[in-house]
């Protein structure tokens, strides 16, 4: 009998390694984790939740990552001989990174999930550079002061590289967002350009830059370099709900450069990732992205309504597919702004309003750019 | 007259044997490659020149290492292209050099020399072109950045060129009869013209005859059996079909080969590919569209473009075109499959059913074609969508593995037909059917839905399990549990426990948070706290006959009791580990039903025997 439910749990843990990242892969995982605690045997528990940890960051369930790591964490604690928190640390870091996109976790817990990292970290005597980098990412996406920001921006880069530091790709991805922020689009495609060029690449890079540049270039007026960015990236973005914000940028893109019908396609393909992703920053993205491009249709007037293949789990979901423009443009907005409140509510500061306002600012820079070839 | 190279040579044959090339035998393919060139070249000055390369292997009587001639009959080269090679070997030491070069004939000559390099320490050309004056020239190069170039005292009789080597004593493996023989048939064995190999044992013309996909046959059946035959020489493997192959962007033609196996995922395809009939790669993996990974293919291109090292193609709008008109050619055979020879199909789709659907998920007409040719698992068994619509209107599944085990049994009994959708791409395939046929119903099922299904009691039997029904809502209240009673099949199944994917959630993170501390306890009480779960269900069976005696138990305890162990065990059944509050019902449950059957007289419980905790020991 126990024979037989081992088996079976590494028959679901080969399954799950034979799939690409993605829901299939979590949900094997997750089984296998049930089936290990349903015999409390916590060794297996461990190392299935190991596994679920990995697999639930690169397919888009940073939610799912975060309880099975919490779990493991209080392994660790209980018995550190046996659970080496050393051997999670790459896997804490991810975990770490991510909670502030969930309005509902607090300041506070935040702030003491990075005080765990760092005295982790600080235990091997390693880690400053990727506390500091995380740090500056939290600040940042908190929406804290400017000089808090830059100086935690400083001291990341200041300090010096060792193994738990980011691949210099990843880094260097993550370093892009700073320049973005200050609108520094030159700085940002120099800084990108061997990303670009497909000399260095790593596990989801460039498939993050590739989105992150699209607005830069269209700023600098680089407009057919943007449009071979956008077919490259968003191919690579399509099948992994992890690149919902990215899918956003490329939807925004579409919007800005007037190619409304695409915009519409990526809308409906990716609304169903949008509606249950636990991500509510890259919720926020898509829907801020949704509610320009829908404002766009809006705008060009000939039409009221759409039809689209949105999925069932929407809300409004219509069963002959037509969907009222005004209403949906509505809807989507609706989602962003009430996202944005619960940042800036849990964020004490104003960052996310201002992303969303920033939605008024495109709408005087769209500028039509085919992204088909025309047949001549 | 000596001269010098421009660079440190030893950096560029570092680059070469570290960086670029994955074993110093590409020498030979690399002396092939500016060898076919050479001949090409000469045909388009003389249609009709056969062309031959000939390769002699001297070995020495007194055990020094030995020297590789190796002769083309091709253009050869003039004065002024020598010292344009040479150029080229000087701006050789940038990767990015290397490939910009690669692609006129005079920059692969001079880097398909430098290859050389890793085996021996000193070569000799001896040239004589077809377009110049006559005259014969030689260059005398070496390892350390010298050379000389004169006119040769042996004139060459016909145009073509001569390379010799001579192998460093440590490389000397690499200048074996065998080994020469392996590598030239290995990389050339595509090519239009003969390659002999002359040895001490004499002289030999390897097998080059060309592709074997673009020979004439005299049936189809014949044509496949000899492509099977070769697939089975080139890659050791029974193959299961062959599939031709032609794309005009890149001009690319060759033969898939269907796997006999499903491979795994993660084991992406390494196709065997040549470049203008040379052979480029073994493991080249950029070849088709993601979905096409159960074929392995043998294609020769001779318009895409090979990166520096040769072993790949590099990554451009050419072989994006080249990938996509070959995917066409294996959708073709697909479709035509679906047409002709649907059982066929069906053992295809047995054995790469990952591959067909990841191509009907992209492409609807494809999908339309062979939705219903697909097998599902249900809970009345394995049937195509063809079957199951048959005999069911509305399409029901459930996308986890969890869902449908929680429901297969009963749903079974019940005559509903559930399909699995927990395999991948099975949910996506279902929810795009209605937008691909018309006119059907699909609908994602849950446990929760389960009792929809259900018989509703009579009038007295809702009064005479009412009792059993308060007990049960207020001792599975702590746990988010609701109770209800009704009538299902199969009659041997007391309960049903049902929770949608949130509640499955819910539940990780409440075991999570009894093995956290501070920080993620409260962590995971907000992660709680904002999950939109819907309270679970326990439904109790009226047709199983534990439970209708239990309706009848008056003894309290006896009651509670046994709803906690009938929780308990619908828990475990569903594969729901117990938190630790669960844990402790199933123990005191335990002990409570072992008390009563030891106080108890012939297991009746009764005058408060039955319970939870310590009341047995009294």
């Amino acid at each position: 009998m126990s024979g037989d439910w081992r088996e079976q749990v590494e028959s679901l843990f080969a399954q799950a390694d034979g799939l690409a990242d993605g829901e299939s892969k979590v949900r094997l995982l997750e089984e296998a984790v049930r089936l290990a605690d349903t015999h409390k045997d916590v060794g297996m528990g461990y190392r299935m939740r190991d596994a679920l940890i990995d697999a639930a960051t690169f397919g888009g369930f940073p939610d799912k990552a975060l309880v099975a790591f919490a779990w493991c964490r209080g392994q660790q604690k209980k018995d550190p001989k046996r659970f080496d928190p050393e051997e999670m640390f790459w896997k804490q870091k991810w975990v770490v990174g991510r909670i502030k996109e969930f309005p509902h976790i607090t300041r506070k817990q935040i702030q003491d999930a990075l005080d765990d990292v760092e005295q982790c970290f600080k235990a091997t005597d390693s880690g400053v550079r990727a506390v500091l980098k995380m740090r500056y990412q939290a600040a940042r996406e908190m929406g804290d002061a400017a000089e808090e920001v830059e100086r935690l921006w400083n001291a990341w880069l200041e300090t010096r590289r060792d193994h738990l530091t980011d691949c210099r790709v990843c880094e260097l991805d993550d370093e892009l967002d700073h320049h973005a922020d200050k609108g520094e689009w030159q700085q940002v495609l120099r800084k990108a350009k061997p990303i670009l060029d497909g000399r260095k690449s790593c596990a989801e890079i460039p498939h993050l830059t590739l989105g992150t540049v699209l607005y830069p270039l269209f700023k600098l007026g680089e407009l057919e370099h943007a449009r071979e960015i956008h077919r490259r990236g968003y191919a690579m973005v399509t099948k992994n709900r992890e690149f919902l914000s990215t899918v956003g940028e490329h939807m925004e893109f579409l919007a800005l450069t007037d190619n409304l019908s695409r915009g519409l396609t990526l809308l409906e393909k990716h609304l169903g990732w949008a509606l249950d992703h636990p991500s509510y920053r890259d919720r926020f993205t898509f829907y801020a992205a949704a509610a320009f491009l829908l404002e766009r249709v809006l705008a060009a007037g000939d039409r009221d309504v759409v039809s689209l293949r949105l999925p069932k789990t929407f809300p409004n979901h219509q069963a002959d597919g037509g969907y009222d423009v005004r209403a949906l443009h509505a809807w989507t907005l609706g989602q962003a702004r009430d996202i944005a409140n619960r940042f800036d509510t849990r964020n004490g500061t104003d960052r996310f309003a201002k992303l969303l306002a920033r939605n008024q600012v495109l709408a005087g820079e769209v500028r039509p750019f085919p992204i088909e070839k025309r047949d001549q | 007259m000596d001269h010098r190279f421009q660079v440190s040579l030893r950096g560029v044959i570092d680059l070469l044997s570290h960086h670029l090339y994955s074993s110093p035998g590409v020498y030979v393919r690399e002396l092939l490659q500016n060898a076919t060139d050479a001949i090409r070249a000469r045909q388009l000055l003389e249609p009709g020149h056969a062309g031959t390369v000939r390769l002699e292997l001297m070995e020495k009587q007194d055990g020094s290492p030995p020297t590789l001639l190796f002769t083309d009959d091709g253009v050869g080269l003039t004065e002024d292209e020598i010292h344009r090679f040479l150029a080229t070997i000087g701006e050789s030491s940038k990767r990015e050099a290397l490939e910009a070069r690669r692609n006129d004939f005079i920059g692969q000559f001079g880097i398909g020399l430098l290859s050389c390099f890793m085996v021996c320490d000193e070569l000799l050309v001896v040239t004589r072109s077809a377009r110049g004056d006559g005259r014969t020239l030689e260059w005398r190069g070496r390892h350390d950045g010298t050379y000389a170039v004169r006119a040769s005292e042996h004139p060459l009789a016909q145009p073509g060129t001569q390379v010799f080597l001579v192998a460093r004593p440590d490389m000397a493996h690499w200048f074996t009869a065998t080994r020469l023989r392996n590598l030239a048939s290995h990389y050339g064995g595509l090519l239009p013209f003969p390659i002999h190999l002359t040895t001490g044992q004499g002289t030999e013309r390897l097998d080059t005859s060309g592709a074997p996909w673009r020979r004439e046959y005299d049936s189809a059946s014949e044509r496949r059996k000899a492509l099977l035959a070769y697939g089975r020489e080139l890659f050791d493997t029974d193959f299961v079909d062959c599939i031709p192959l032609r794309s005009t962007a890149g001009d690319v033609d060759g033969v898939a080969y269907v796997l006999p196996a499903s491979p795994h995922f993660n084991s992406r395809q390494k196709h065997r590919v040549y470049l203008k009939h040379m052979l480029l790669s073994e493991s080249a993996e950029n070849l088709l569209p993601d979905w096409a990974f159960f074929v392995k293919c043998v294609v020769n291109a001779n318009a895409l473009r090979p990166t520096a090292s040769r072993e790949s193609f590099y990554e451009d709008d050419a072989l994006a075109a080249a990938r996509e008109s070959l995917g066409q050619s294996l959708r073709g055979y697909l479709m035509e499959l679906a047409r002709e020879d649907p059982r066929a199909l069906q053992r295809l789709i047995a054995l790469h059913g990952l591959s067909v659907k990841a191509l009907a998920l992209d492409d609807d007409d494809f999908y339309r074609l062979i939705i219903h040719w697909l097998p599902f698992e249900t809970s009345m068994g394995m049937m195509t969508l063809a079957d199951y619509r048959r005999a069911h209107p509305v399409v029901r599944y459930t996308s986890t593995l969890d869902g449908f085990r929680q429901i297969a049994q009963v749903a079974g009994a019940q005559g509903l037909c559930i399909i699995n959708a927990a395999y991948t791409h099975d949910t996506s395939l279902l929810e795009k059917l209605p937008h691909a046929v018309p006119d059907v119903q699909v609908e994602p099922f849950s446990s929760a839905d389960l009792p929809q299904s259900f018989d509703e009691l009579t009038l007295d039997e809702r009064e005479a399990t009412f009792p059993l029904l308060r007990m049960a809502e207020s001792v599975l209240a702590p746990f988010r549990c609701g109770a209800v009673v009704k009538k299902f099949y199969p009659a041997e199944v007391p309960t049903l426990y049902s929770s949608d994917a949130e509640g499955a959630f819910r539940r990780d993170a409440e075991r999570a948070r009894e093995e956290s501390d501070d920080l993620y306890a409260g962590v995971l009480d907000s992660v709680m706290a904002a999950s939109g779960s819907e309270p679970a269900q326990l439904c109790f069976n009226l047709h199983n006959p534990v439970v209708r005696r239990l309706a009848a138990v008056a003894d309290r305890d006896m009651l509670k009791l046994s709803v906690e162990m009938l929780y308990v065990q619908a828990l475990l059944l569903g594969h729901h580990p117990l938190n630790a509050q669960e844990m402790v019902l199933l123990n005191q449950g335990l002990l409570g039903l072992i008390s009563a059957q030891l106080g108890g007289d012939g297991g009746r419980g009764g005058e408060g025997s039955g319970g939870a905790g310590p009341r047995g020991l009294h």
